[in-house]
C-alpha cells in the first residue's frame, strides 16, 4: 500500500534578517532539515509563501532558483560533499566559476577564503588528503565563495569530534560576526548555544523560540 | 584545467581510471567493428570500380543487357571490334570470348582454368611480365600461378581440355606458351590462359571464329567515355554499351548488395552494444555521485550544467574510444580482408574494406549519436534528481 503524504513542516512563520545567527533544533524527523531546504530554495512549500529579499521564490523558474542559490545562499552539509577530484582551492573556485567570476578574481577570492578558514597551506590538497575538520572548513569557504547573504548549515559538526566541532562553531561565529546571516540545523547543544536565536521544532511546528 | 563541464568530465574520468579505461576500450573495440562495417558496406563496389578503371577499358559492348559473359554471343565480334576501333572517340577495342578448360598437370590432378580468346589489336587489359603477347593461332599467354603449377615458361607448351557451351568430349589441344602476364581479375591461385580467337574456336570445335562474348573499349582520353558510348550506340544500335559505372551499378544491385545488408545489420548490432555499454558505465557513475550532484545543485549549479557534465563525460568516453578505434579498425580490416581474399575466385586486386572519406564522416556521426543516446538515461536521472530528498538520503544512508 502506498504511503500517504507527510506534512514535514506545518504553520511555520520565520524571518531571517541580515546578520541573524539562528539555530534550528529538534528531534530527528521533526522537519528541521526540510525547513532548512525550503529556506535554501531546494524544496518548495506546498502552501504558504517563501520570500527572499522580498521576491516570492515560488514564482521563480528552476534556473532562476539555481542562480539565486548560487549568488545569495551558501550551503554547508554534514557530509561536506567536496568534489574528490578537485583540490581544496578548486572546490572553492567552483561556485565562482559557475557564477562567471573571472579567473584572476576567483583566484584572489579563493586565497582570501583559504586564509580566512586557516587552510592557506592546504590549497592544493585533495579532500582525501584533508581531515574531517579541514574538509568542513573548505566546505564553509566554498559556501562563502560568492559572498552569499545567507549561509545554511545542516549538521555542520555532525561528522566531527568535539574539539573539531568547536573549531567549526568558532568559524561560523566569525562568519556571522562579519555580517552573513546564518541558519544552522543541529543536534549539537553547544553549537546551538552560540547562536543568538534558537528555534526548537517538534512534529513540523516551531515549539519554542529563544532569542538572546 | 578548466572548471567547465568538459574539464569536470575529464577529471571525473581520471578519478576512476579503471572505469574510464573500460569504457574507452569498449568503445574502441565496438568503434573498430563499426568502422570496418562502414568500410565493408561500399568497399567491394569501390574496389571493383578501381579495378575496372585500372584495366584501361571504360566501356563494354555486349549483345544483350546480361552481364558480360552471361548473355548471347556477339556475332562477328572481332570484325565489330575492329570497326569500333576506327571511331574517333575510341582509342582501342578488343573482342573477348570465354570458356573453361582443364590443364594437364605433370604428375598431378588436372588444373581448372579460365580460357579466353582475344581478337583485335590495341591495348590489352593485362600486364606482360615476361615473353610476348599472343599474336597468332596456337599461342598462349598464361598467368604466373599457371606457370608455377605447370612448371612452364615462355617457349614451353601446355595441354588443355576445353569445356565449351554446346560441345562435349572435345579433344585436348596443345598450345605454345609465349608469355606470362598479370591479369586484373585473377584470384590468388586461379589459372588463366589467353589464346587467339581462332585457337579458342578450334579448341571448342566451332566455326564461329569471329564470335565474341564481349568487346572491351577504351575511349579516347580527350573525348571521354560518354562520347565514345554515344558513338558506339550510333554505329551498332543493336548492341548494348555499358560504362564501368553502369557495370558496377549492376554488381551493386546484385550480389554486392548482400555485403551492404550484412554491414547494416552488424552496424546496428554494434551500435546497440556501444549504447548499452556506455549507458551502464555512465549510470553506475552517476548513481555513485548522486550526493555530489545534489550538493552541486544546492550550491546553485543549474540543471543544464549538471546535464552538460554527463553529456561531456559520455562524449569524452566515446570521443577517445572513437579515435582509438580508427587504427584498430584499419588493422582489423587488413586482417579480415586477407581472410576474405582467400575465397576461391576472388581477384587478388579486389578489397572488401576500402577507406573513403564518407565512411569516416559517417563513423563520426554514428559515434556522436551513440554518445548522445547512451547519455539519455543518465541525463534523465540527473535532470530529475530531487535535491532535498537526495541530500537527506545521503545523510540517512
Amino acid at each position: 500500500m502506498p504511503a500517504g503524504p507527510v506534512t514535514a513542516v506545518h504553520d511555520v512563520s520565520l524571518t531571517i534578517a541580515p546578520g541573524d545567527h539562528t539555530a534550528i533544533r529538534g528531534p530527528s524527523g521533526c522537519g528541521k532539515s526540510t525547513l532548512l531546504h525550503m529556506l535554501g530554495c531546494v524544496d518548495t512549500p506546498s502552501s504558504g509563501t517563501l520570500l527572499f529579499s522580498g521576491r516570492d521564490v515560488s514564482t521563480l523558474s528552476d534556473r532562476d532558483r539555481s542562480l539565486l542559490r548560487l549568488r545569495q545562499i551558501g550551503f554547508v552539509f554534514q557530509r561536506f560533499f567536496l568534489l574528490p577530484m578537485l583540490t581544496a582551492a578548486e572546490n572553492i573556485e567552483l561556485p565562482q566559476a559557475e557564477a562567471g567570476v573571472s579567473k584572476v578574481e576567483r583566484r584572489a577570492r579563493t586565497r582570501e577564503l583559504l586564509e580566512y578558514v586557516g587552510l592557506a597551506a592546504r590549497a592544493d590538497h585533495r579532500p582525501s588528503e584533508l581531515s574531517g575538520g579541514e574538509m568542513q572548513r573548505v566546505a564553509i569557504a566554498r559556501a562563502l565563495a560568492n559572498r552569499p547573504r545567507l549561509l545554511l548549515a545542516d549538521e555542520p559538526t555532525g561528522e566531527l569530534d568535539g574539539a573539531t566541532g568547536d573549531q567549526i562553531a568558532t568559524l561560523l561565529d566569525r562568519v556571522s560576526a562579519d555580517g552573513t546571516a546564518i541558519a544552522i540545523v543541529t543536534h549539537d547543544a553547544s553549537l546551538a548555544e552560540r547562536c543568538r536565536r534558537v528555534l526548537t521544532m517538534r512534529d513540523g511546528r516551531v515549539e519554542s523560540e529563544i532569542t538572546r | 584545467m578548466t572548471l567547465g563541464a568538459l574539464g569536470f568530465a575529464w577529471r571525473s574520468l581520471r578519478r576512476q581510471p579503471a572505469r574510464a579505461a573500460l569504457g574507452i576500450l569498449g568503445v574502441a573495440a565496438v568503434g573498430a567493428l563499426l568502422f570496418d562495417m562502414l568500410l565493408l558496406s561500399n568497399g567491394l563496389v569501390l574496389s571493383m570500380r578501381q579495378m575496372l578503371d585500372r584495366a584501361g577499358f571504360d566501356l563494354r559492348v555486349t549483345a544483350s543487357d546480361a552481364l558480360p559473359g552471361q548473355g548471347p554471343r556477339l556475332p562477328r565480334g572481332v570484325e565489330t571490334a575492329k570497326s569500333l576501333a576506327m571511331l574517333p572517340a575510341v582509342r582501342s577495342a578488343i573482342a573477348l570470348r570465354f570458356a573453361d578448360a582443364t590443364l594437364d598437370q605433370p604428375g598431378g590432378e588436372p588444373l581448372d582454368a579460365s580460357l579466353q580468346g582475344i581478337g583485335g589489336t590495341g591495348i590489352r587489359p593485362w600486364t606482360l611480365q615476361s615473353g610476348r603477347d599472343v599474336s597468332g593461332p596456337g599461342e598462349a599467354l598464361i598467368n604466373e600461378s599457371t606457370g608455377r603449377a605447370l612448371n612452364v615458361q615462355p617457349g614451353g607448351t601446355l595441354r588443355l581440355h576445353p569445356t565449351c557451351a554446346g560441345a562435349s568430349s572435345l579433344p585436348a589441344v596443345t598450345l605454345r606458351v609465349v608469355g606470362i602476364a598479370t591479369f586484373p581479375f585473377d584470384g590468388l591461385s586461379s589459372a588463366t590462359v589467353v589464346t587467339s580467337m581462332e585457337s579458342l574456336s578450334l579448341a571448342c570445335g566451332s566455326n564461329d571464329v569471329d564470335d565474341a562474348d564481349m568487346i572491351m573499349v577504351a575511349s579516347n582520353d580527350a573525348t571521354g567515355s560518354e562520347v565514345a558510348s554515344d558513338a558506339i550506340r550510333a554505329a551498332v544500335p543493336d548492341l548494348r554499351v555499358m560504362t564501368n559505372e553502369q557495370l558496377v551499378g549492376r554488381f551493386e544491385g546484385g550480389g554486392f548488395s548482400y555485403f551492404r545488408q550484412i554491414s547494416t545489420v552488424l552496424t546496428t548490432v554494434t551500435l546497440a552494444f556501444a549504447v548499452l555499454l556506455i549507458t551502464v558505465l555512465l549510470t553506475v557513475s552517476v548513481n555513485q555521485r548522486l550526493g555530489d550532484i545534489a550538493a552541486l545543485r544546492a550550491l546553485g549549479f543549474t540543471r543544464g550544467r549538471v546535464v552538460s557534465d554527463v553529456l561531456c563525460e559520455s562524449g569524452l568516453i566515446v570521443g577517445i574510444g572513437g579515435v582509438v578505434s580508427l587504427p584498430l579498425g584499419f588493422l582489423l580490416a587488413a586482417g579480415l580482408d586477407a581472410i576474405l581474399k582467400r575465397i576461391p575466385g576472388v581477384p587478388t586486386d579486389v578489397h572488401f574494406f576500402v577507406f573513403e572519406g564518407r565512411a569516416l564522416a559517417l563513423h563520426v556521426v554514428l559515434l556522436t549519436g551513440t554518445a548522445l543516446a547512451a547519455a539519455l538515461y543518465p541525463v534523465w536521472l540527473v535532470a530529475r534528481l530531487p535535491i532535498a530528498a537526495t541530500l537527506r538520503n545521503e545523510v540517512v544512508g
